[in-house]
């Protein structure tokens, strides 16, 4: 799944950035399109406006500096979410992705925001040699070499990711809570959905490798109310902590009742837990002490990055979140892949743009340095890791400033 | 903590999920026994009571789990936001029958339990639209006041919603055996046909037990609220299904029968999470069920009903 961050700060605003570009074009420059998939109506629209943002800024900054020379950048923004499904739809995503694969003026995307929207976009692009590159869809099917013959059926890689994939959330959290929170033993548990069971499975096998005793393994059903039954039992069992892997509808509850049998146990879970929906639901003091991860570096308050906030906010009104970076360097990389085309006397079409993405190598680039696998993966997987610390001077639901970051979890 | 606090501590956490079944149990028992028919939109009726309950208490002036109250002042907005609970969902369970089943009434076949489910939906949906989909953070005024019995721990908010459950459960009682509507009510559930020839008003006497049966929808939702100091527009088809399931066990359409069955579906969901795992309780639960319906088909204490002949 895709984090699950909801956003505050946020005003209007990135509607008026649709139509760049093309004012700013020398008469002269070659147009290429970009398209931006994202869900940018329903329960996900404001961080999807952030995210947008990010990408939308860095085109705009390569067509003032006039970056590539005789080419110009046109961002398109297509909505992959519907009024019926109320977030993203998968339908709608691939209806989207033939649109950008039926025009040839389309060199490559952004997008899209959700796993669930990139396994149906996926296969489409892959047939079109269309190259995308996510700011954060973290279900590691899709670019996972099992599953080729469905999301890569043409071969190639053209799933390309900015962010870390599930697969490192949980190995990488098991990590850090062996090695910096010295946790011996531990209890597992999911809620049941694919995110969860797979991100508590990837979490287990890591913790066992790193030596801690997994005292027990259970499952949670989302829509049952009571887990006072599992929790006594994990209370006595005494393990030094618990581990969830699931999103926030059995995260609530399991919140609550934990905090009444287990306070002073030490417990995690994914960014399946980082967010709002959390903080409003189990509020304060059952939230406080919570670990969570997200699978992007956390840049929002990097010294490093201040320029970028910056020139964010200055553009949008509004400061980015950690996916408007990750879409932001995903906007990078195609123009220095289009960059490297042009310098080598070519034309940048759309397979020679998918081709260089996967050759590119940034150095520096505010999430430090990007490289894919042939898969499409981003090798330098960085795992974030946040605490929830009530800050009584913010809103209590304002993820922002009640998850407090706490660094990055070393990398299995 | 010994295999026997722990044991303790289960059957703590068991007796209050019981409470809460019982409650509800009672609510499809009574109007089975009188009308024969299975009341989905108790289930959502139910969620209705923890949101009534909610509102009414933010109203108050108590809000998520900052507002600690203690002496007078807490048992007055208890049992204020009790007896408010219960007559708006009372109000709402009449409305239900008197406007949508009435109609009905008299019609062979499923058209009632039907249009039970219906109602279900809409209320679902309504609160759905107006409060939202996301997990409300029930207020909780109790203070934390905690018993230790050897290794397991005794809350304050597990002995009110026992204190809650035990005394509605006992008025009911002592309703349906003492009073003269109570009287009515036993002798429709009898024979209606029987029960009209000797004067009782049988409109009557299904719309209190509707009365009666979402009233305790009402409270059942607020001791869950308290208890989970949580609301959500989904509680209802989890813990109304279970609820069913205790009433079908203990017999339906008797009234002690419910209670019993509530009780004992709370301990064995407890239990079983304690033993098998949490993941294995719906199997646990709907297999004694069959178990139980195998070898009594009338449930634990046989099943009351109207008399067809």
């Amino acid at each position: 799944m895709i984090s699950r961050r909801t956003t505050f700060k946020a005003a209007a605003g990135v509607a008026a950035a649709a139509t760049l570009g093309s004012q700013q074009a020398l008469a002269a420059d070659k147009v290429l399109r970009i398209g931006i998939d994202l869900s940018f109506t329903g329960a996900d629209a404001e961080s999807a406006a952030r995210v947008a943002g990010g990408g939308v800024l860095a085109f705009e900054e390569a067509n003032e500096r006039h970056e590539v020379k005789g080419y110009s950048f046109e961002v398109v923004k297509l909505d992959d979410a519907t009024a019926t499904a109320g977030q993203y739809d998968p339908a709608q995503a691939a209806t989207n992705a033939r649109k950008f694969v039926s025009d040839k003026s389309f060199v490559a995307a952004l997008g899209p925001q959700m796993s669930g929207a990139g396994k149906a976009m996926a296969p489409i692009l892959s047939q079109g040699g269309l190259a995308t590159i996510t700011p954060s869809s973290t279900n590691p099917d899709i670019t996972n070499p099992k599953f080729a013959a469905q999301y890569m059926p043409a071969g190639k890689a053209i799933y390309f990711r900015t962010v870390a994939t599930d697969a490192y959330q949980g190995p990488n959290m098991a990590n850090y809570m062996a090695d910096t929170l010295k946790v011996k033993s531990i209890f597992v548990l999911d809620d049941s959905g694919a995110y969860g069971v797979g991100l508590a499975d990837a979490f287990q096998a890591q913790a066992e490798k790193k030596g801690i005793k997994v005292m027990g393994r259970d499952r949670l059903d989302p829509k049952a109310t009571d887990y006072a039954a599992i929790l006594t039992k994990i209370k006595a069992l005494g393990p030094d902590a618990l581990y969830y892997g699931g999103v926030g509808q059995a995260g609530v509850k399991l919140f609550k009742q934990s905090y009444d049998i287990m306070p002073t146990m030490i417990k995690a879970g994914g960014d399946g837990i980082y967010g709002s929906d959390m903080l409003k639901g189990a509020g304060f003091p059952a939230c406080e002490g919570w670990y969570a991860t997200n699978a992007a570096p956390h840049v929002t308050e990097d010294p490093k990055t201040a320029k970028f906030s910056e020139a964010f906010h200055k553009r949008f009104n509004q400061f980015p979140e950690d996916y408007s970076a990750t879409c932001y360097v995903g906007a990078q990389v195609i123009i220095a892949a289009v960059k490297q085309i042009v310098a080598a006397g070519k034309e940048p079409t759309r397979d020679a743009v998918r081709d260089a993405i996967g050759g590119i190598n940034l150095k520096d680039s505010l999430i430090g340095p990007v490289a894919f696998d042939e898969y499409g993966d981003v090798k330098n997987k960085i795992i974030s890791v946040f605490q929830i610390k009530q800050n009584k001077a913010k809103p209590l639901d304002d993820p922002d400033s009640q998850f407090k970051y706490i660094g990055i979890a070393p990398q299995a | 903590m010994t295999s026997g606090d722990l044991l303790l501590q289960q059957a703590i956490n068991g007796l209050s999920l019981g409470s809460i079944y019982a409650l509800l149990a009672l609510g499809f028992t009574l109007v089975y026994g009188i009308m024969e028919l299975i009341n989905f939109s108790h289930f959502n009726v139910f969620m209705v009571g923890s949101m009534f309950a909610m509102l009414i208490l933010q109203a108050l002036g108590v809000v998520g789990q900052e507002t600690v109250m203690s002496g007078v002042p807490l048992i007055a907005i208890l049992v204020f936001t009790l007896a408010v609970t219960m007559l708006l969902c009372g109000a709402l369970g009449v409305s239900i029958e008197r406007f949508l089943l009435r109609p009905l009434r008299g019609i062979k076949g499923p058209a009632a339990m039907i249009t039970t489910i219906g109602v279900s939906y809409v209320l679902f949906n309504l609160v759905l639209l107006t409060l939202g989909t996301d997990a409300k953070n029930f207020p909780n005024p109790l203070p934390p006041i905690v018993w230790q019995i050897g290794g397991a721990t005794l809350r304050l908010r597990e002995v009110l919603i026992w204190v809650i459950a035990i005394l509605l459960m006992g008025g009911l009682t002592y309703f349906v055996q003492y009073t003269k509507i109570g009287r009515a009510m036993r002798a429709t559930a009898q024979d209606p046909d029987a029960a009209r020839m000797m004067g009782v008003e049988v409109d009557r006497v299904v719309m209190m037990s509707f009365f009666i049966s979402s009233a305790l929808a009402g409270a059942s939702g607020m001791i869950f609220g308290l208890y989970y100091n949580l609301a959500k527009v989904d509680i209802g088809f989890a813990a109304g299904l279970r609820a069913f399931t205790a009433a079908v066990l203990g017999g339906i359409g008797n009234v002690p029968g419910a209670m019993i069955g509530g009780v004992i579906i709370g301990l064995v969901e407890a239990m079983s999470g304690q033993v098998v795992g949490t993941a294995w309780t719906d199997v646990v639960i709907f297999s004694l069920l069959v178990l139980v319906l195998v070898f009594r088909p009338a449930g634990l204490l046989g099943r009351l009903a109207p008399n067809k002949s």
